[in-house]
């Protein structure tokens, strides 16, 4: 009876371990296995495939979980309308580890799927690494540019969206009227990890914040992590703290803290990705949305219609609807008579500045257009 | 450089002692927890997955109910179901500490990731305005008072606890009789066998009392430091409260003050990076405080261990 138990009880752990190592563990293992038998097979399936009706077979790989409200929503939107729109056969691996990220890739490569979209830049080294072993499948990165010849790549003038989110808040932190507003010409920004793209977001923030007050002072900070919130929570009371009365988020599920930090101590903050003004009524002044839902959608659209091109890049622009403010009707709700309509007039003025190319909002090294 | 000690007043301040608490108290119920089974000698590397399931059950048991003490208390009832699994596998079974250890915390995180996907149809968070949070506590005769109100003034009712239960934990190991059995459990079992103390009883009530703490301390984080639950929330604050655990010795005020050296690197990092400190150098500070007290805490113990065996001889 003794032995019984402890077999059960060693089975259980067992169990326990398997389960949890993680989609990541796991899936490369049974990938590897099935693919070592199933490679073959796969090659000739992919042959057979074009010329047959089957739905074609697209993985998203994302850097972080799904249900970040953010960025890998925004991405999972788009993925979902094109499974609504063309019936594709759709597959979501997510993971928080960089170790689950390149396994999580590996186990999409083996499986045979004709699109794997690497949904961020923090993927883009793994699809450089073995993108070249796998010459028939096509890849797709967003955030970053990869130069395959079987990697199409889409990434984003951040730096101008950013321009306008530094520069409204830049705006705000001056106006004193409203409730937490302080007389300190400082701003922050939480980032998740210190990853190039993020700097490329700074780096519009603070010239679009000193386009408004040349003496303005920026807080910078990254968490580190992409989800947790906690980490961003205490990342903006620090910033709180010093000074800042408004916080931009560019932190995926880290920044759900940030949010809830500002809403805790009566304070403001900015969303990013998706639009995050309703998350936290009041809080946040506006969001600055990246259409990440469109470049996804757009990729498996090319692949769908037959206009993938490998090795190009697609740069969306403010002009083109890439990147924008959200339209601060949540915020002036809750502002009532005190909302600063000078603000959205303001935004619109530099936005159609940048968009006619009277100003031109800097990139961080390796991003623009010309990348 | 410059810019840090142009601003040392703005990194440096009185909000800092808020924080620095705010940020340790996670990691002192975590401590708390992994201190009740060390002094029955068994290592809880369980720590992180208890809080984890705690976390989960706080926030899913107050949404559906409405209620933080509801919530709190099935948290602190699941924390003791988990750690049951670390208690009979290691008590009964003889498994190794570590092993099972690991187990529970791969387990939980699996299993919190399903359930998560299962009762609320969501994939890494959930946060929802029906969700109701442990109450802070505003003294308001305090809000007047300069630096006093500034620390004091808003608290988590969860933040309070902790300070009674690092007093009631180190009257209940250092001055009842409870606590004198639980440590002659932990040291020399055979002796406490010899006086008539039942090792396994003790050893099992320890193990559930760690687990209502460990449940307790997830409540804190997902229901009073925030009120949302994210996959793997604890970010290793688990495995922080164990480091703290072996600096202190077990003693309950010791660890806690290795907890506040914890939360102190994680405060002034923050708060460091907006002046231009690079962030992988920041946000490694708190492993490096961690490699750092663990060294110096051996270092001591094992002087002190070669002073008591020199005066043997």
């Amino acid at each position: 009876m003794k032995k019984l138990v402890s077999a059960a009880l060693a089975a259980s752990l067992c169990l326990g371990l398997t389960a949890c190592g993680g989609g990541a563990a796991e899936t490369t293992a049974a990938a590897t296995t099935v693919a070592a038998t199933e490679t073959t097979a796969a090659a000739a399936e992919a042959t057979t495939a074009a010329a047959s009706e089957d739905p074609i077979r697209v993985c998203v790989v994302y850097t972080g979980n799904l249900g970040d409200k953010s960025y890998n929503d925004s991405c999972n939107a788009g993925a979902q309308q094109a499974v609504t729109d063309f019936g594709i056969e759709l597959k979501s691996l997510e993971g928080s580890t960089a170790e689950e990220w390149e396994s999580n890739l590996l186990a999409a490569c083996e499986e045979g799927y004709d699109l794997v979209i690497g949904a961020s830049s923090n993927i883009a080294d793994y699809i450089t690494e073995h993108g070249p072993n796998y010459p028939d499948t096509k890849f797709a990165v967003i955030d970053t540019t990869v130069d395959l010849p079987n990697v199409q790549s889409i990434s984003f003038a951040q730096n101008e969206g950013s321009f306008l989110a530094g520069a409204a808040a830049a705006m705000f932190t001056e106006m004193t009227d409203i409730d937490g507003v302080n007389e300190d010409a400082i701003i922050g920004w939480v980032g998740g990890m210190d990853i190039p793209v993020l700097h490329d977001f700074f780096t519009g923030y603070e010239q679009g914040a000193k386009y408004i007050n040349p003496d303005i002072q920026i807080l910078q900070a990254f968490a580190g992590e992409w989800s947790n919130p906690l980490k961003g929570k205490e990342l903006t009371f620090a910033q709180f703290d010093q000074g800042a009365d408004i916080v931009m988020n560019v932190a995926s599920g880290t920044g759900a803290g940030v949010l809830e930090g500002a809403k805790e101590k009566g304070l403001y903050a900015i969303g990013v990705d998706l639009n995050q003004d309703a998350d936290q009524p009041g809080a946040v002044l506006t969001s600055m949305v990246k259409r990440v839902d469109n470049a996804c959608y757009l990729t498996i659209q090319s692949v769908v219609e037959g206009t993938f091109a490998g090795g190009t890049t697609q740069y969306l622009s403010l002009k083109d609807g890439g990147v924008s403010l959200t339209d601060f009707s949540v915020i002036k709700e809750h502002l009532g008579d005190k909302f600063p309509q000078e603000i959205v007039d303001k935004v619109d003025e530099l936005s159609e500045k940048i968009i006619a190319g009277e100003i031109v909002v800097e990139n961080y090294e390796g991003f623009g257009p010309a990348n | 450089m410059g810019a840090i000690i142009e601003n040392l007043d703005k990194i440096i301040n009185v909000s800092l002692i808020y924080a620095t608490f705010r940020s340790a108290t996670p990691i002192i119920f975590a401590a708390l927890c992994a201190a009740i089974t060390q002094q029955a000698n068994i290592l809880n590397v369980g720590t992180e997955g208890i809080m984890l399931v705690g976390a989960f059950t706080a926030v899913a048991v107050s949404y559906f109910t409405g209620s933080w003490v509801v919530g709190v208390a099935a948290a602190m009832l699941a924390g003791v179901l988990i750690a049951m699994i670390i208690g009979i596998g290691h008590i009964k079974y003889g498994a190794d500490n570590c092993a099972i250890g690991m187990g529970v915390n791969m387990l939980a995180l699996a299993i919190t990731k399903f359930l998560l996907n299962v009762v609320f149809g969501m994939n890494g968070s959930f946060s929802s305005p029906e969700i109701d949070p442990i109450p802070r506590v505003k003294l308001e005769f305090l809000s007047e008072v300069p630096i006093l109100g500034e620390i004091f003034c808003n608290w988590s009712i969860a933040e309070w606890f902790v300070i009674i239960l690092i007093i009631a934990l180190q009257f209940l190991f250092y001055k009842t009789v409870w606590g004198l059995r639980l440590r002659a459990v932990g040291q020399f079992p055979e002796a406490a066998k010899t006086a008539g103390i039942n090792v396994n009883k003790i050893k099992y009530q320890a193990v559930a009392f760690a687990g209502m703490i460990g449940g307790l301390a997830g409540a804190h984080l997902s229901l009073g430091y925030s009120t949302q639950f994210v996959e793997n929330m604890t970010s290793n604050r688990g495995f922080m409260g164990v480091a703290a655990m072996y600096f202190g010795g077990a003693n309950p005020v010791f660890t806690s003050l290795g907890c506040l050296l914890f939360g102190f690197a994680d405060s002034v990092g923050a708060r460091l990076q907006a002046y231009g400190i690079p962030s992988q150098f920041v946000l490694m500070m708190p492993y490096i405080v961690t490699i750092a007290v663990l060294s110096v805490s051996m270092a001591v113990k094992l002087s002190a261990n070669k002073k008591r065996q020199s005066s043997l001889n």
